[in-house]
Parts: structure tokens; C-alpha cells; sequence
């Protein structure tokens, strides 16, 4: 599903090349749960906007569903990810003028799905999460395990084919934090769908069936749990 | 999607409602201005249009210098009466030619009498040929344009004036008593028509159209003139160059031939850049082009720019608030740009946001329209409306255009550096790059302080220069002292002259509201001199109360005044001799010379605004190349009870005149009317300026609000470091101060040029003061400085823990 092959990322600052990631080659297939994990500035959020393109890699290529991502246009790029990924945040990263209802509503308008089959599968996410009483809440008024729930349920309304979660339970208390862990799993093994987080806790790994380590921006180990 | 982004645009006017109110609110007081500004702009543009007729009536026009206020040959409207025939004789394609009277400001109107009731006033009853409906296309309502001015002794009225005399418009064959001054016989004419008000107002408006039989014919004597307009209706297009080149040869034809039975040698007439000249303008274009007087474009050019300023300086709010406000924004955009938003459909998005804030205040705007328009109307004697304009359609098609431009301007900057957000800096957290757009906020801020600093530097030298104005010396004494409207008549006088309290009464040519100057040419020592002449009675001068500087005034006691002593003032004295007194000069014409004798100087006294320089003058009593219709009859009162002496006068006036009302008015009134279009174009500017400042200080204030509480972190930190508040206040306060002190230098400059420019158009001026540019300055700055330090102490007194937890 995603090759990566020789992705090389790095800033120019006054001739100084400073690299954030470093011949990174992997592949990762459809169904699987990888942890991407490593110290602080390692480079695992740019491998995952990388990933997910929000960022392009200065050198070396990225194929997504046997489409060259780094050379498509980005009206191709958005069409692509608009269809096939979804975004879970650390910081859940709600719209905060918009309700819940909304909030998930919203990648389905960008998709331009039909209003009858929105609120079909907005209702039947609201009822999976059981949230169906809070959807006319705005996020602020709900606490971080909820929001960071309707985050997921956000990112599942497109039905993507993989789901990027940057420290999903960064921010989470640990009972939360399992919940949320959980419930990845379950996509995963239920639904099957492809899920790649970044996480720093070893707990949370072990919920994935791959370990991608990475220290100074290079993959040092790849780990099958 | 249409919906939700309105949604969210409500949602977030209402989380920030005070900026929304600033934004919003400034707006509209904005567009208020321009959409007055505009109104009025249509008003005047809509002037004889009422017809699809009018295209092909032409104003005829000739270049004269009789009735200017300089004394120099114009373009005029008021042309000699021949005109007409020589234009029906000489243009093949002249329909009709019609000759009517001009609009004189100084007359109070017309007695007119019905029946046994009493008899009224009524303004612009215009006589005129048998040819004027010919001319003018108007909708009869009763009798039709072939039978209306067909006799002699007819009159037609408008719908409103059959109303108020007859109380019903069936007033066909009704007659009618016109008297035209206090000691006319009076006439009657006969009702043959009653006309509709047309749509649109007219460069010829009227309230009746008389045909007397004065119109018909042109005098006999042929260096007799009458000045009258001359309206031409000509058939198909034409092409207006070569019809004026005809024109232009006839008349100068017509010219010599009568020069030539006058014995005046053309050449010796046409000289010193004097020249001959007659054109046809055609109607729609000469309500935008005045004979004398300015158009009405070239008076609004100023009021334009400022409106144009103040929309703009609440343009420039909305502009600095929307970016300054982003970056609350920011991470909306980055989510939606993740969840797969492309840039386009934010733009939208966030120019819908701007589109509904500018609908809200063009909304305000219709409604404070309507509000201030009666003033606005009473302001500016227009009548005015927005709902029941005849051209409502076209208003509405600008207010729309407006509105997209507005939206355009206000919400195109911020949309777009709103939807370049980078989502995954934004969405890591990492606000810094919301400071994007600070160097384009500082240009907006420091132009908008531009704008009202000037303001402030022209109320202050507006100020001074009217203060200058009304203290004045007039050169002569307005208390006390009233202008009747009539001629002066000898024995009437007489009979006032015994009132208690009336110490003069006396008439002159030229006085302040009504004067008309009429140019000689004096022979002194071989020098050719050109002056204006006035014509007064023996006691004028010590009615007026003017200063005498050399000699003395005429009396009664020297017999030598009535025939040939002359009284100059201290501009004429400049141009004949400095020391003019008992010194001769001649006046020469054709057939003779006559010789006068100065006997005094006086001081220049104003009889016209103080834009106007007083002319070089001669007084004289004699009739010899003066007039004694003056229409102008001054009273002067020994007492302050004006009022009761009035009274007396109003009463021995019925007697004398029981068909015709007296009318008069005070020279304090006739000064205030020449002082007042300036004094309303500086009421406007203070109105204006007021708000342009303080929408600026609104703006400011709620710039500073969000530049305070983006740097909250920086003052935590700095607090924590062990800063006091006070160098926090002042930290803020010098990003601001830096600004407000570009701004002053950069005005001080542009204030001086448009400040001269409006001074240089005065005869009478204060040189350019520096007070004004100083407290400008310091008003701005000390403004400035209170309005950043209200929001800084806030930040700067905050917990730093709070600020620096947020993480």
C-alpha cells in the first residue's frame, strides 16, 4: 500500500544542510498497525506529514496505492488523501466553532457525499462512539477523552483506508488513553484498516503488529510484535 | 457546505462581538458617507433628463463681461435677446428658439393676485416667448403646448402653484394679477395651461411661464440690450464643433454690423484679450458646466476624496482586525485543509465571512441613511430621498456594486493569507508564523493615521482661517442696518427718513448680497485704467458707515457732488495715485469726454465673499454712466430696537405698495449667507474627521487588544525574568508609537499642500499657522499612547503562571 524509497528530508539554513530524515525505505501494507517511535526530534511526525502529504520529502519517492504521490499535482494530492486518509491528532485539533455534528460532518462535505448518506453515516458513528447525546455540543464543552473520540470518529466519516494518529493519547489520562487504544485496535482488526501512529509510550506500541524506531532521523529498527 | 460556513461565520461574529460591532459599525459609517455622497451625486447628475427630447435642446451662450463679479469677460448664460433670432435666421436646423428670463437669486419672486384674496409671493415666474413649450417638451396636464403661450398676456402654470392659488388644476381661462415690482399697475394674465412637475430637476425650473409680450420682441434702439437665456431646439443629431463654428462666424457678423451703425470700432472694442463669442451647449451638459460659478463637480471633489478616505479608513479596520484575528483562525484552516479543504473553497469561505459582515453594514448603512438624510437635505438645500428616488433602480445597482467592491478590498487580504496557512506548522502548535501580514497591518495603520491627522491639521487651520474671516474688518458696520428689496424712490424715502429711529435711508449699486459691478475705463495723466463703478445716493457711504481715509464723502452741502465728484477706494487709489485727492481724470466715449474730480478715499469695503478680492472702485452720485436700479433700498437705525422700526416701515410700505409685500433683509444675514458654504464645508470636514479619528482609534484599540494577547507568552517570560510593568507597557507602546510617529511625519507634508491649495482660493487669508501641525501631533500620539496603554496594562498586570501553562 505505501512504498517509501530513499525519502530524504532536510533544511537549508545558511548552507548548512540539517537533516530531519535520512534514507528512510520501508513498506507498509494494507491491514497493518505500525508504531513509529523515538526520542524527541527524531523525525517521526515529518515521516508521518510525509506520509500523510502534508509534507513533501526533499528527495526520493512515495508511492500511495501504486500512485506516485511526490509527483502529482496538488489538486491529485488533496483528491487522494481526501479519499483514503484520515487524521487523528494529538491535540484533537476540533474545529471549535463547529459542533460535533459538524466537526464530523465536515471531511464528507469536502468529499461531496450526498446529504442523506451523510447523515447516515454520522448517525451510525455517533451511535458506535456513543456520543449521539453530546453531537450538538461544541468541543470545548466536552472533556479531552470525548474530543479526542470524535477526532476518530472525524477521521473515519471519509472511510479511509488508513488512519494517521500523531500521540493519539498524548494528552489522555491512561484510563482514557486505552479507551482510545482500544478502539484502534478494533478498527484494525475489525474493519481492517491500515493505522500508523506515532507514540512514545512502549504501551501503546505493543497494541500495533509493527515497531518502526527512529532515532536522528533514520529508521533503526523494524520490529514485528 | 454554503450553510455550515455561514454558520460558523455567525459563530464567530458573536464569539468576538465588540470587534465585530468595531468592524461592522465603522463600516457602516463608512458607507454612510458614500452613500449620501453618491446620492447626491445622482440627484445632480439626473438634472434635465426628464425627457428623451431635451437631447436636442442647446443653451446658447455669449462671452461678455457685463453682471461678473471680476469684471472679465465669461462664457454667460444671460445673453442679449437678438441672439435668439439671429440663431432661427442663421441655423437651418433650428426648430424653435425661445427667450426666457434668467434665475436671479436677490429676487424674492412675484406679487400674484387671485381674485380678492391676498396677494402672494411667488418665486421663479418666468417670462418668456411664445416658443418656450416648443422648446422644453413639458406634460400638459391642462390646455397643450400649441395653444399655451399662443397670446399675449398668458400664463402656465405647475400642478403645485394651480393648487395653491385656485385649489384645483381646472383653472383653464381663470385670470390672474401679476405684479412685478412694488409700484407696477400690475397686469392680468389669462391661465391657459397647467403643466406637471417632470421627473427630474430642471436647469430651467419654474413655477409659472407668462408670456407678458416683453419676451417678443428685442429693443429698438440698437445699444439698447436686454439680457435674457436662449434655448434652442434643433432638429436630428448635430455635430456641436461645426454648429459652434457657425455660430461663432454669424455672431461675429452680426457684430461689426451693429458696431458699425453704433459708430464703435470693432477692433478698438475687442482688445486687451477680449474676444467675440456665441456657442450653443447643449442642456444635458449645462447643469455640470455654470456660466460663472463653480460646477457642482468641481465642489464636490473635495467631498468625494473625504468620503472616499473615510471608507477606506474603515476598509483598512476591517482589514487590520480580520489578519490581526487569524491567527485564532489558523487552526480551523489547518484542519480543514488536512481533512482535505483545498485553498479555494476557504477563500470562499472566508470572503463569505466578510461578505456577511459587509451586508449587516450596508444594511446599518440604508438605515442611518434614511435617518440623517433630512438633515442631511436641510444641510445642503437638496431634497434628497433614497426610497422614493425616481432613479431607485440604479441605486440599488450601486449599492450592490459597493457592496462587492467592499467585500472585495476588506476581505480578500485576510481570506488569503488565511487560507496559505501552512497546516502542519499550524497544527504543531506553532502560532509564531501567525505573524504573518504585521508588516502590511503597520502600512495600514500608519496610512489610516495619515488620514486622520491631516483631518485633525485641516480642522486646525479651518479654524483659525474662519476665526480670521468673521473678525474681519468689514470696511463697514453691519449692525443695525437693513437692505429692502426695491428701487429707491425719493418720496417714499423721504417718508421713512421720519420714522424715529431711522437715521439713513439711501441705495447703492453694490452692497454685501447684492451687487452688481459695472466696468469704466478712466483716462488719468494718459494712463488707460479699468475700474468698477457704483452708483449710490448722497448719503450712502454714511449709511454703510465705511472709513474715510483721505478727503471727505459726498454731502449735500457741496453742489459739485452730484455732477462730476467721485469718491475711490483704497484699491482704485492704489492704481491711480497715491495721494488722489481734488487730482482729475476723464472719461472718454465716441462722441465726448467728461471730467471728474476726486474729492475722497475710503476703505475697501467686502461686498462679496472673501474669496473675492474687493475691486478697484469709483463712488459716484451723478448719473452720468452710472444706474439708479439698484433694487437695493439700506436702512440704517439709530437704535438697537430694530424690530418695532420695522414694523413702522412694513406699515407705511402697505400704504405706498398695498400689492406688493415688502422684503428685506439684515446685513448680518447677507454676511452669514456669503460666509455660509464655507462655513458648511467645515462643518462637514469636523464631522468627518470626527469619525475618520475615531474609527482609527477603535481600530487601533482592538489591533492592540490582539497584538497584546499574541504576546501575552513574551510578557509572561519577561515578567518571570524580573521586568516591571511598566517596561511592559512600554514595550508594547513603542511598536505602536513608531507607527503614529511615521504617520504625523508623512502627513505633515500632504496637510500643508491640500491645506494651501484651500487657503490660496481665499483673496483674504491667514498665512499657514504651525500651531495646528504641533497639536495634531501631540493629540495623535497622546491618543495613540492612552488607547495601547489601557490593553498593555492589562497584559502586563496578568499572572505570567496562566500564560505560561497554556502549553
Amino acid at each position: 500500500m505505501i512504498e517509501l524509497k530513499n525519502i530524504e528530508k532536510y533544511y537549508a539554513n545558511k548552507g548548512v544542510k540539517s537533516y530531519i530524515l535520512r534514507h528512510v525505505t520501508t513498506t507498509i501494507k494494507q491491514g497493518e498497525f505500525v508504531s513509529i517511535m523515538g526520542p524527541s526530534g527524531a523525525g517521526k511526525s515529518t515521516l508521518l506529514n510525509i506520509l500523510g502529504m502534508l509534507e513533501e520529502p526533499t528527495y526520493g519517492t512515495y508511492e500511495f496505492m501504486g500512485e506516485n504521490v511526490t509527483s502529482l499535482n496538488e489538486r491529485k494530492r488533496i483528491e487522494l488523501y481526501r479519499n483514503h486518509i484520515g487524521f487523528v491528532f494529538q491535540a484533537y485539533h476540533l474545529i471549535d466553532e463547529m459542533t460535533v455534528y459538524e466537526n464530523i460532518e465536515a471531511p464528507l462535505l469536502y468529499k461531496k457525499v450526498g446529504s442523506a448518506e451523510r447523515a447516515s453515516r454520522i448517525a451510525n458513528l455517533l451511535d458506535r462512539f456513543n456520543i449521539v447525546a453530546k453531537k450538538d455540543l461544541f468541543p470545548n464543552q466536552l472533556s479531552g477523552g470525548q474530543q479526542q473520540l470524535v477526532g476518530i470518529a472525524r477521521a473515519l466519516a471519509a472511510q479511509p483506508s488508513i488512519i494517521l494518529a500523531d500521540e493519539p493519547t498524548g494528552n489522555l489520562q491512561s484510563a482514557q488513553a486505552e479507551e482510545i487504544m482500544q478502539l484502534f485496535q478494533k478498527l484494525n482488526k475489525e474493519d481492517g484498516i491500515t493505522i500508523i501512529q506515532v507514540t512514545h509510550s512502549e504501551k501503546n506500541a505493543e497494541y500495533g503488529n509493527r515497531i518502526l524506531h527512529i532515532a536522528d532521523g533514520v529508521v533503526k529498527g523494524d520490529v514485528q510484535v | 457546505m454554503f450553510k455550515l460556513n455561514l454558520k460558523i461565520a455567525w459563530r464567530n461574529l458573536w464569539k468576538n462581538k465588540v470587534y465585530a460591532a468595531i468592524n461592522i459599525g465603522g463600516l457602516a459609517l463608512g458607507l454612510t458617507a458614500f452613500v449620501l455622497m453618491l446620492l447626491y451625486i445622482n440627484h445632480e447628475e439626473s438634472f434635465d433628463s426628464w425627457s428623451p427630447d431635451l437631447k436636442n435642446v442647446y443653451q446658447i451662450r455669449e462671452k461678455h463681461d457685463f453682471f461678473t463679479p471680476d469684471n472679465k469677460e465669461h462664457w454667460q448664460d444671460a445673453v442679449d435677446s437678438r441672439m435668439a433670432a439671429l440663431v432661427k435666421e442663421n441655423i437651418p436646423q433650428a426648430i424653435a428658439v425661445t427667450r426666457v428670463d434668467q434665475e436671479w437669486d436677490w429676487n424674492a419672486g412675484y406679487s400674484v393676485k387671485v381674485r380678492h384674496a391676498d396677494p402672494v409671493m411667488i418665486q421663479k415666474v418666468k417670462d418668456a416667448d411664445s416658443s418656450f413649450f416648443s422648446v422644453f417638451d413639458h406634460q400638459f396636464i391642462q390646455g397643450n403646448t400649441e395653444t399655451a403661450l399662443k397670446s399675449p398676456k398668458s400664463i402656465v402654470l405647475k400642478e403645485s402653484i394651480a393648487l395653491k392659488l385656485f385649489g384645483t388644476t381646472k383653472v383653464l381661462g381663470k385670470t390672474l394679477k401679476l405684479v412685478i415690482w412694488r409700484n407696477d399697475p400690475g397686469q392680468q394674465l389669462t391661465v391657459t395651461g397647467v403643466v406637471k412637475e417632470p421627473q427630474t430637476p430642471q436647469t430651467v425650473g419654474f413655477n409659472a411661464i407668462m408670456r407678458t409680450g416683453e419676451k417678443d420682441k428685442d429693443p429698438d434702439n440698437i445699444t439698447a440690450k436686454h439680457y435674457c437665456q436662449v434655448y434652442a431646439k434643433m432638429y436630428g443629431d448635430l455635430d456641436s464643433v461645426s454648429l459652434n463654428k457657425t455660430l461663432q462666424q454669424v455672431y461675429v457678423k452680426a457684430k461689426k454690423a451693429s458696431f458699425a451703425k453704433q459708430k464703435i470700432n470693432y477692433n478698438d472694442y475687442y482688445k486687451d484679450g477680449k474676444t467675440p463669442g456665441l456657442r450653443a451647449l447643449q442642456l444635458a451638459e449645462v447643469h455640470a458646466n455654470p456660466a460663472i460659478h463653480l460646477s457642482w463637480k468641481d465642489k464636490l471633489k473635495p467631498v468625494v476624496g473625504i468620503s472616499i478616505f473615510l471608507l477606506l479608513v474603515s476598509v483598512i479596520n476591517f482589514v487590520n482586525l480580520a489578519t490581526a484575528q487569524s491567527v485564532n483562525r489558523a487552526k480551523e484552516v489547518g484542519v480543514k485543509k488536512v481533512l482535505g479543504s483545498n485553498k479555494h473553497q476557504l477563500l470562499t469561505q472566508f470572503l463569505l465571512e466578510s461578505a456577511l459582515q459587509s451586508v449587516i453594514a450596508l444594511f446599518l448603512c440604508v438605515v442611518l441613511v434614511e435617518v440623517v438624510l433630512p438633515a442631511f437635505n436641510q444641510h445642503f438645500n437638496v431634497t434628497l430621498s433614497f426610497w422614493h428616488n425616481p432613479r431607485l433602480l440604479l441605486m440599488i445597482f450601486q449599492l450592490v456594486m459597493l457592496f462587492v467592491v467592499v467585500t472585495l478590498l476588506a476581505g480578500f487580504y485576510p481570506s488569503w493569507v488565511l487560507s496559505n496557512y501552512n497546516p502542519v506548522s499550524v497544527l504543531k502548535g506553532n502560532y509564531a508564523n501567525g505573524l504573518k501580514g504585521t508588516a502590511i497591518r503597520n502600512v495600514l495603520v500608519v496610512f489610516q493615521f495619515v488620514i486622520s491627522v491631516t483631518f485633525i491639521i485641516a480642522i486646525g487651520v479651518m479654524y483659525q482661517q474662519t476665526k480670521y474671516v468673521s473678525n474681519k474688518d468689514l470696511g463697514f458696520d453691519k449692525g443695525n442696518l437693513i437692505n429692502i428689496r426695491t428701487n429707491y424712490e425719493e418720496k417714499f424715502a423721504e417718508r421713512l427718513r421720519k420714522i424715529p429711529g431711522v437715521k439713513y435711508i439711501a441705495t447703492t449699486t453694490q452692497v454685501m448680497g447684492n451687487a452688481f459691478n459695472i466696468p469704466e475705463e478712466i483716462t488719468y495723466k494718459d494712463n488707460n485704467i479699468a475700474l468698477n463703478t457704483v452708483t449710490v445716493s448722497m448719503d450712502a457711504l454714511q449709511a454703510l458707515g465705511v472709513k474715510v481715509m483721505q478727503g471727505r464723502i459726498f454731502a449735500k452741502e457741496y453742489k459739485q457732488d452730484t455732477v462730476n465728484a467721485v469718491v475711490i477706494n483704497e484699491s482704485a487709489a492704489k492704481l491711480i495715485d497715491k495721494y488722489p485727492v481734488g487730482k482729475l481724470y476723464d472719461v472718454k466715449s465716441d462722441k465726448e469726454k467728461y471730467t471728474f474730480q476726486i474729492v475722497g478715499v475710503i476703505k475697501d469695503y467686502h461686498n462679496e465673499g472673501f474669496d473675492k478680492a474687493v475691486l478697484p472702485t469709483i463712488y459716484k452720485v451723478t448719473h452720468l454712466g452710472g444706474t439708479s436700479m439698484t433694487n437695493n433700498v439700506l436702512v440704517r437705525f439709530n437704535s438697537e430696537n430694530s424690530a418695532q422700526i420695522i414694523r413702522k416701515i412694513e406699515a407705511e410700505w402697505k400704504v405706498a405698495y398695498p400689492n406688493y409685500p415688502m422684503s428685506y433683509v439684515t446685513m448680518n444675514d447677507s454676511l452669514n449667507k456669503v460666509l455660509e458654504e464655507n462655513n458648511r464645508f467645515m462643518n462637514m470636514i469636523v464631522l468627518f474627521s470626527t469619525i475618520s479619528v475615531s474609527l482609527s482609534l477603535l481600530g487601533l484599540f482592538a489591533l492592540s487588544t490582539f497584538v497584546a494577547k499574541r504576546r501575552t507568552k513574551e510578557v509572561a517570560v519577561r515578567k518571570v525574568l524580573g521586568a516591571a510593568n511598566y517596561e511592559i507597557i512600554n514595550l508594547l507602546n513603542r511598536s505602536f508609537l513608531i507607527l503614529v510617529i511615521i504617520a504625523n511625519v508623512i502627513s505633515w507634508p500632504i496637510a500643508y499642500i491640500l491645506i494651501k491649495k484651500w487657503l490660496d482660493a481665499f483673496a483674504y487669508r491667514i498665512d499657514m499657522p504651525v500651531l495646528p501641525f504641533i497639536v495634531a501631533t501631540v493629540v495623535s500620539i497622546t491618543i495613540a499612547i492612552l488607547t495601547v496603554s489601557i490593553q498593555a496594562r492589562k497584559a502586563a498586570t496578568m499572572d505570567p503562571v496562566t500564560a505560561l501553562k497554556y502549553e
